[in-house]
């Protein structure tokens, strides 16, 4: 990727320190966005196989280029309306510290760099403890734009997968 | 100077030289492991030169890093070793047991290297145990004494001035070498011979004297010890140079001074050493005179087969991206039979010959890639095996048995994700052989079998699968006994039990919570743990069996796949989703109209010849809750794992195919009934069935007899 060369003209070091770099995506009719640093890819919406015996959210494996990917539902961990697939639902590919994830949006809207400046956290205006998604919110011109947290979206693997202890240690090792 | 356990140690090495010493070092160590059990008995010199060789590659690399106490240890274990390999010592069992203490002390030290932490090995007492192996002289050592013709005892004063040169760091050697006889002035060839090696080396004793060479009276022999910073190597190339030599023997000096060293040429001794037994291999192969051979000759010949380290991660990839090519295979397939279908009637049949041919012609070239890129990562068993007869030696000496391990088919190759997995139920199998199968040798007499018992193991590869068997002539299993502790147990219905035949009773060895003895003993407890050895070859998608005959032995046989990558399945859908099931554990599949099915206490149940299977409807089993249609006809699939069998019900079956294994990732984690995910032909996943849990956990153990 050619992220780390500097373009010429911009001073992409300094920028970097007083505003975000995000994806910004669409899950029902609210705005959502990840720092493009943890996206590698958006693809089409393509064959999903579901794990029996998953939380409802978990979507199911699908394949990657020869790699098996989990895909979750953000519109269902996100609490959203849902929506019948069309031909704008996209599978952002992040990577985590669980490895390569899939999540299921209804659009990808468009690539930006938001000043700091317009970005609030989010304490103020929804309760931060109920999402723990939630980083901060950007006040764009038009509309406002929630930044997630990755981690906080992808919930451990206990929780995710109601394994028990023993269970979930063995998938740690 | 004993250090502190735990105290941080520090060595001479970055990261790649630890890979290269603890690679290096796991195999000498393996070498010794195999090896010194077989010096009790009558060693071969090759195999004692082996050992020595092994024992002193350890003893120079870990002086190298600096390891004080590894190589002291080596040293010890060297020299006791060198004495062996010279005929002075016999190897005794107090011996065998010294060098084998020194060398599980050797492997801690070897992982203090990685760990970089003190582990509290003293070697104190083991060099102590290797010093007093030697100095109990037994009959060649006594001779010894006294130099024997062959031998050469150096002065006082020329051995006191070799040991000053040693202390300062230069090597011993003796240095034999042979004028050819068409040589017209042999004299003078020995004379240069002195002076080249008066360059290279401090020269403490010949023969002929020195004088006798430089006044010219020496003739084709020429015999000298010097102490050198040179190599040996460097030493034969020096020599091979001069004119008219034939033979140059340089041989590293160890332990030997200042004791009487042993000479190589028969020449060179006065007197033919008929009166000793033979003597032992002492120098390298006889160089001829060209430099290269003779430097080929010197360097210690360790090409065994031509092989070059791979990292594994490597490998992986490669079989990663052969798996991408076997699935694009299977899809072009199906294209071109959706293709040929569609374009039969239109003129076109060149094309779809032509597609047809590079269709197939991709996929042997595919599968030819895949088999080889597999066998690269195939080792051979033997280093599964090398470990086992010291650990026959161990438990036999431990309950008191006389047991003899035979081993066969150590050339059979297995990829070596199976070998990290085989090794601890084969240990557990042998050491159940040894503790429970075989009798103590007053029992065995009184059977009127020979005191010692035979255990064997051996390996060989049949289809796609290896096996291992491990087949001792010992008192078999009692399955009367057997039967009585599993009704004791609660385990099995009395009634069962009285039913069941001698070969089904067998099989409640494999029962859990047959054996409450947890691992007492060092060695095992009757039975303990056979149903984890069960467990854990299952979930490599292998097989156990056992058979024994009362009074007369046992045989253990694991049956496993040549590699854990790729699984033969039989593809079936349930519910929409599409599942491997392994072949491994299918028996059978039938429709579901020509299924004799019943219900039996609301369980439906099918009746397979004289067997009753559990019906499982696969799609619940596994948790899948969403909503489906049931109308068309279904099939039955009757699943085995030893004893148990089950019959999952399934919606349709797509054929056999060769599955290549992907985790679920680590988000996903570990799914009941699930081994992971598979690439289909159409480029969607679908799931492998963990089918030796899903078995055990629907079918009731035993109850199948």
């Amino acid at each position: 990727m050619a992220t780390k060369t500097a373009e010429p003209g911009s001073d992409t070091e300094t920028h970097s320190s007083n505003e975000e770099h995000v994806v910004i995506f669409r899950l029902g009719k609210e705005y959502y966005a990840l720092d493009i640093q943890a996206v590698q890819e958006i693809v089409r919406m393509q064959a999903i196989t579901a794990i029996p015996g998953t939380d409802s959210w978990v979507e199911g494996i699908t394949n990657l280029r020869g790699r098996v990917v989990p895909v979750i539902d953000l519109r269902k961990r996100c609490n959203v309306d849902l929506s019948e697939y069309t031909p704008e639902t996209r599978i952002v590919v992040v990577s985590s510290a669980t490895g390569m994830v899939g999540l299921i949006v209804d659009a990808v809207t468009e690539v930006m760099r938001i000043p700091s400046d317009q970005v609030e956290v989010p304490g103020s205006v929804v309760n931060v403890s109920e999402n723990t998604y939630l980083r901060a919110i950007a006040k764009l011109d038009d509309r406002l734009v929630s930044l997630m947290d990755l981690g906080g979206v992808l919930p451990s693997e206990s929780a995710l997968t109601g394994l028990g202890d023993e269970q979930a240690e063995v998938a740690a090792a | 100077m004993a250090m502190a356990k735990g105290q941080p140690l520090h060595f001479e090495l970055d990261a790649d030289d630890l890979k290269l010493f603890s690679e290096e070092a796991a195999e000498q160590l393996e070498l010794l492991d195999s090896a010194l059990v077989q010096l009790e008995g009558e060693p071969e010199p090759d195999l004692l030169q082996q050992i020595f060789r092994a024992a002193h590659t350890l003893k120079g690399s870990s002086a190298t890093i600096g390891h004080k106490r590894m190589a002291s240890l080596t040293h010890s274990m060297e020299t006791v070793l060198d004495q062996v390999r010279q005929g002075k010592k016999s190897p005794t069992s107090e011996m065998v047991d010294a060098l084998l203490a020194g060398l599980d002390a050797l492997r801690v030290l070897t992982d203090e290297v990685r760990t970089r932490v003190e582990s509290g090995v003293d070697i104190a007492p083991l060099i102590a145990d290797l010093d007093a192996v030697l100095s109990v002289s037994d009959a060649p050592a006594a001779a010894a004494l006294a130099p024997a013709a062959g031998e050469l005892l150096l002065p006082g004063e020329i051995a006191a001035a070799l040991a000053v040169a040693i202390e300062q760091g230069k090597s011993p050697f003796l240095v034999e070498v042979a004028i050819a006889a068409a040589c017209q002035l042999p004299s003078i060839r020995c004379y240069q011979l002195l002076q080249e090696l008066d360059a290279l080396a401090e020269v403490g004793f010949t023969r002929p004297d020195r004088a006798t060479i430089e006044s010219g009276g020496a003739e084709f022999e020429l015999i000298a010890v010097v102490a050198s910073t040179e190599n040996d190597e460097q030493l034969t190339a020096a020599i091979s140079s001069i004119s008219d030599v034939e033979t140059a023997r340089i041989r590293h000096l160890q332990g030997e001074l200042p004791g009487p060293i042993a000479l190589s040429s028969p020449a060179a001794a006065a007197a033919p050493a008929a009166s000793k037994g033979p003597r032992l291999a002492l120098v390298e192969d006889e160089s001829p005179s060209s430099p290269a051979a003779a430097a080929a000759a010197a360097a210690p010949a360790r090409k065994t087969t031509q092989s070059v380290r791979i990292d594994v991660e490597r490998l992986d990839g490669l079989m990663n991206l052969v798996g991408e090519l076997v699935i694009d295979r299977t899809r072009l397939q199906q294209i071109r039979e959706q293709l040929s279908s569609v374009l039969k009637d239109a003129n076109l049949n060149e094309l779809t010959e032509n597609f047809e041919e590079t269709t197939s012609h991709l996929a042997r070239v595919t599968d030819e890639l895949q088999d080889q890129i597999m066998r690269s990562r195939m080792l051979p068993v033997r280093s599964v095996l090398t470990r086992l007869p010291r650990l026959v030696r161990d438990v036999a000496a431990k309950c008191g048995k006389k047991v003899e391990l035979i081993t066969a088919g150590e050339e059979t190759e297995l990829d070596r994700s199976v070998i990290e997995e085989i090794s601890d139920p084969l240990v557990h199998i042998l050491r159940n052989a040894v503790d429970h199968g075989i009798e103590s040798p007053e029992e065995r007499r009184a059977a009127g079998k020979p005191e010692t018992g035979i255990v064997s193991v051996t390996a060989w590869n049949q289809e796609t699968y290896i096996y291992l068997s491990v087949k001792d002539d010992g008192k078999g299993i009692d399955t009367k006994a057997l039967r009585r502790k599993a009704v004791e147990r609660g385990l099995v219905s009395a009634e069962a039990a009285e039913a069941a035949s001698d070969e089904a009773a067998l099989q409640y060895i494999f029962i859990p919570g047959l054996s409450t003895a947890k691992a007492i003993s060092d060695v095992s407890g009757r039975g303990v743990g056979m149903d984890i050895v069960r467990t854990n070859i299952e979930r490599l998608n292998g097989q156990v069996r056992i058979k024994s005959t009362y009074g007369q032995g046992s045989e253990v046989t694991i049956q496993l796949p040549l590699t854990l990558a790729t699984t033969k399945a039989l593809m079936v859908t349930a519910n929409d989703t599409v599942y491997a099931l392994p072949l491994v554990s299918v028996t059978e599949a039938l429709t579901e109209s020509e299924a004799d099915m019943h219900l039996v206490g609301g369980r439906r149940t099918l009746r397979l010849r004289e067997k009753l299977l559990p019906v499982i409807d696969l799609a619940n089993a596994l948790g899948d809750r969403r909503p489906r249609q049931l109308n068309r006809e279904r099939f039955v699939v009757a699943a085995r794992h030893s004893d148990r069998q089950v019959a999952f019900l399934v919606d349709r079956l797509l054929g056999e195919q060769d599955v290549v294994v992907k985790s679920l990732g680590d988000l996903i984690g570990n799914r009941k009934g699930l081994t992971g995910a598979t690439i289909l032909g159409d480029g969607s996943l679908g799931l492998i069935i963990d089918s030796a849990s899903l078995v055990a956990e629907q079918a009731p153990a035993a109850a199948s007899a």
